[in-house]
C-alpha cells in the first residue's frame, strides 16, 4: 500500500514521469555527503570515530538487508549467515592464501550469494512470519555448524587475524581510515539500491511485496525475482562481513551469529530509519548504533543486559507507533505541509 | 538393544517436553495467525515464577503450576490487548513486536537475576522411575503424562464446548465465523491467553528439570517451531505427535551423530518438511502461506 502511493507521488511530482537516474543518483550522493557530518564532528576523538565507522558499516549492511527485506518484503532474520560467510571467507583467504582482503571480498560475496540461493530456494515457499522463522532457524543451525567445524572456522575460539598494518592488508592504525572505508561501502550499497529501486527488478520486488498472488498473475516469476533479490542482498552482506572481519580482527561464532547484534539488528535499523526507503537504513544506523554504544557503556555497567532492555522497548514501540520509520514519518509530515500550502 | 530402548525412552520423554511447549504456540498460531517469537520467554517467565513460589512461598511446584498458569493467562490477556490487537492486520510488524518482547523479557530477567543461575533440582529430579527394567527420570515422565493429558483435554475442549467450537470456526474461516455471530476478537483474546497459560504450565513442569537461565527460552522456541511446521500449523494433535517425533529424532541423532549439531538437525527437519509436505502431518493445506492470507 505505502510503496504504491510513494511511487505514484514520485512520478507525479515531476509532472512528466520520474526523474532521470543521474539526477536521482546525484541527489542521494548529496544525502550521503551530508551523512559525513558526524564523522567530521568527532574527527579528533578516536572513540567516537570508531563508533561512526561502525555506524557506516551497519548502515551499509542494513541497506543490503533492505533490498530483500524492505523492497521485497521478505523479512529475513538470517542475514547473519551471509555476514558470517563473508567474514570467514575473507579471513581464510587472507590467512591461508595471503590474498589481499580487497580482492578476497569478491569471492566471499559470491560464496555468500550462492549459499543464499541454495537455502532460500526451499524457504521461499513460506510467506510472511513463517519465512522469518525459517531464516531464524537457518541462523541457529549455521551457528551450531560453525561451532562444530573448527578446522574451517576455528570453532568456538574463533579466528584471530594478526595486526599487520598496511593498505594492502586492509588493516590501519588510524581509526578514521576505517571510517572512510566503511563510508565507501555504505555509499556503494546505497547508490546500488537507488539503481536497483528504479530497475525492472526493483519494481518486481515491490509488486510482490504488495501482493504476491497478483504479481504472479501479472506474469512475474515470483520465485526467480525473490532469489535474485536475495542473491544481491546476500552478496553485499557478505562483503560487509568481510570488512567487519578485517576491522575487528577477531571473529567467533557468538559474535557473528548473535541475533540481537547482527541478524535482527539489520532489520531493526531499517525499521527505525524506514523500511523500504533508500536513506532509511543510513538514518537508522547513525541513530541506533551510537545510542546503543552509549547505553551499553552507561546502563550496561549498572544493570546486566540494560541496553538490550532499551533495545527491546524500542523495537516494540517502533512496531506499534513508527511503522514507516523516521524517514517515512518525516516525508509524511513534509508532504502534508506541502499539500496544505499549495493544494 | 538395551541402548536402543534407552535412547527410545529418552527420546519420547524429550518429545513430551517439546509437545508441551509447542501446543500453546501452535494454538496461538492456528487461531490468531500470529507467530509468537516470545513464546519461549513466556515459558522462561513461568519457570522463574515457579521457582519463586517454591523457594520463597513454599508451594509444591506442581501445585504452583495452577497459580502460575492463571497468572500467565492474565499476562497473555494484557499482551494481546496492548501489543498484538493493534497489529492484527500487519504480520510484519507482529514479527518485530514479538521479537522486541523476546529481547525485553530475556534481558529484564537477566537484570533482575543479575546472571545468577537458579535450580530447583535436588528433591524432584533425583526421583527415578523404573519402566520395565529401564530407568527414566520421574520429572520427565510427569511432563510426558501432562503433555498427553493437555493435548487430550484441549482437543476435547475444541470439539465439545461452545467456545471451543467458536475457536475452530475461526481457524477455518474467520470471515464466515464473524458472519455466524462469533465474536472473533474475543476468540483471539481467549486463545492467546490460553496459549500463554499453556506456556505457564509448561514452565512450571519444566522448572524442576532445567537449570534456570534467562536465555533458556531459546532452547525451546526453535524446537517448537520445527514441531509446529512438522505437525501442521494450527493443529493440536499435530503439535503433540510432532513433538514426540522431533524428540525421537534429536535423541537418536544425538547418540549416533553428535549432540552439538541438534540445531542443525532441527533445521534439516524443517527444510525436509517444507520440501516434501509443506502443510505438515496434520495441518490445513496452504496454511504455511499464512503471511499473505487475507487478514480481516
Amino acid at each position: 500500500m505505502t510503496a504504491i502511493t510513494q511511487t505514484l507521488t514520485n512520478g507525479q511530482r515531476a509532472g512528466s514521469g520520474p526523474k532521470p537516474l543521474a539526477e536521482m543518483l546525484l541527489q542521494y550522493a548529496g544525502w550521503l555527503l551530508l551523512s559525513l557530518l558526524p564523522l567530521v564532528l568527532v574527527w579528533n576523538k578516536p572513540y567516537w570515530v570508531n563508533i561512526v565507522a561502525y555506524s557506516y558499516l551497519f548502515a551499509g549492511l542494513a541497506a543490503a538487508w533492505n533490498i530483500i527485506g524492505g523492497f521485497g518484503g521478505q523479512f529475513s532474520l538470517g542475514h547473519g549467515v551471509f555476514f558470517a560467510i563473508g567474514a570467514y571467507a575473507v579471513a581464510r583467504l587472507y590467512l591461508d592464501l595471503g590474498l589481499t582482503p580487497w580482492l578476497a571480498i569478491y569471492p566471499a560475496a559470491g560464496l555468500a550469494s550462492m549459499v543464499a540461493v541454495l537455502i532460500s530456494w526451499p524457504t521461499f515457499r513460506l510467506r510472511g512470519p513463517f519465512f522469518a522463522i525459517a531464516t531464524m532457524a537457518i541462523n541457529e543451525a549455521c551457528f551450531a555448524v560453525a561451532n562444530y567445524a573448527d578446522r574451517l572456522t576455528g570453532g568456538p575460539r574463533g579466528i584471530l587475524i594478526p595486526f599487520r598494518a598496511s593498505v594492502a592488508n586492509m588493516i590501519f592504525i588510524e581509526r578514521w581510515k576505517y571510517a572512510v572505508l566503511t563510508f565507501g561501502f555504505m555509499s556503494l550499497v546505497v547508490l546500488l539500491t537507488v539503481v536497483l529501486r528504479r530497475s525492472r527488478l526493483g519494481h518486481y520486488l515491490l509488486a510482490l511485496r504488495e501482493d504476491e498472488d497478483t504479481a504472479r498473475a501479472a506474469g512475474i516469476d515470483v520465485l526467480k525475482v525473490k532469489l535474485i533479490g536475495m542473491a544481491i542482498s546476500a552478496a553485499l552482506t557478505g562483503a560487509g562481513g568481510g570488512i567487519f572481519a578485517m576491522y575487528v580482527r577477531v571473529i567467533d561464532p557468538p559474535t557473528l551469529f548473535a541475533l540481537p547484534d547482527i541478524g535482527v539488528k539489520f532489520a531493526l535499523i531499517s525499521l527505525i530509519g524506514g523500511i523500504g526507503t533508500i536513506m532509511g537504513p543510513v538514518v537508522g544506523a547513525l541513530l541506533i548504533v551510537p545510542v546503543e554504544n552509549f547505553l551499553r557503556g552507561t546502563l550496561g555497567g549498572m544493570v546486566p543486559g540494560g541496553h538490550l532492555i532499551v533495545l527491546g522497548i524500542v523495537l516494540l514501540c517502533a512496531a506499534l507507533f513508527l511503522k514507516r520509520g523516521l524517514v517515512g514519518a518525516f516525508t509524511a509530515v513534509l508532504r502534508r505541509y506541502w499539500h496544505g500550502k499549495a493544494p | 538393544m538395551e541402548t536402543f530402548l534407552n535412547i527410545l525412552i529418552s527420546g519420547i520423554l524429550l518429545g513430551g517436553i517439546y509437545s508441551l511447549v509447542s501446543i500453546g504456540l501452535n494454538l496461538i498460531f492456528g487461531v490468531v495467525r500470529i507467530v509468537n517469537f516470545a513464546q519461549g520467554e513466556f515459558v522462561m517467565l513461568a519457570m522463574y515464577a515457579t521457582y519463586f513460589c517454591t523457594m520463597h512461598l513454599g508451594i509444591n511446584p506442581y501445585l504452583a503450576a495452577l497459580l502460575v498458569a492463571s497468572l500467565m493467562f492474565v499476562f497473555g490477556l494484557a499482551v494481546q490487548r496492548a501489543v498484538l490487537q493493534p497489529l492484527q492486520t500487519e504480520p510484519m510488524m507482529q514479527i518485530f513486536a514479538t521479537f522486541g518482547l523476546l529481547i525485553l523479557l530475556e534481558n529484564s530477567m537477566l537484570a533482575v537475576t543479575r546472571g545468577e543461575a537458579f535450580s530447583l533440582s535436588g528433591a524432584y529430579s533425583s526421583v527415578v522411575i523404573n519402566l520395565f527394567g529401564l530407568k527414566a527420570s520421574g520429572v520427565r515422565v510427569v511432563v510426558f503424562i501432562a503433555a498427553t493429558a493437555i493435548a487430550a483435554a484441549l482437543m476435547l475442549f475444541l470439539q465439545r464446548t461452545m467456545p471451543g467450537k467458536a475457536i475452530r470456526a475461526v481457524i477455518q474461516d474467520r470471515q464466515a465465523a464473524r458472519l455466524m455471530g462469533i465474536n472473533v476478537e474475543r476468540a483471539y483474546l481467549l486463545t492467546f491467553a490460553l496459549g500463554t497459560a499453556l506456556a505457564g504450565i509448561a514452565g512450571a513442569l519444566l522448572a524442576p528439570i532445567y537449570t534456570l537461565s534467562p536465555y533458556i527460552g531459546g532452547n525451546f522456541i526453535l524446537a517448537a517451531f520445527a514441531v509446529v511446521v512438522l505437525g501442521g500449523l494450527g493443529s493440536v494433535p499435530g503439535a503433540y505427535i510432532g513433538g514426540l517425533i522431533v524428540g525421537l529424532i534429536e535423541s537418536f541423532s544425538g547418540y549416533y551423530v553428535d549432540p552439538a549439531l541438534k540445531q542443525a538437525i532441527w533445521f534439516v527437519i524443517f527444510v525436509a518438511v517444507l520440501i516434501i509436505k509443506p502443510s505438515g502431518l496434520m495441518g490445513q493445506v496452504g496454511a504455511e502461506e499464512v503471511g499473505l492470507r487475507e487478514q480481516s
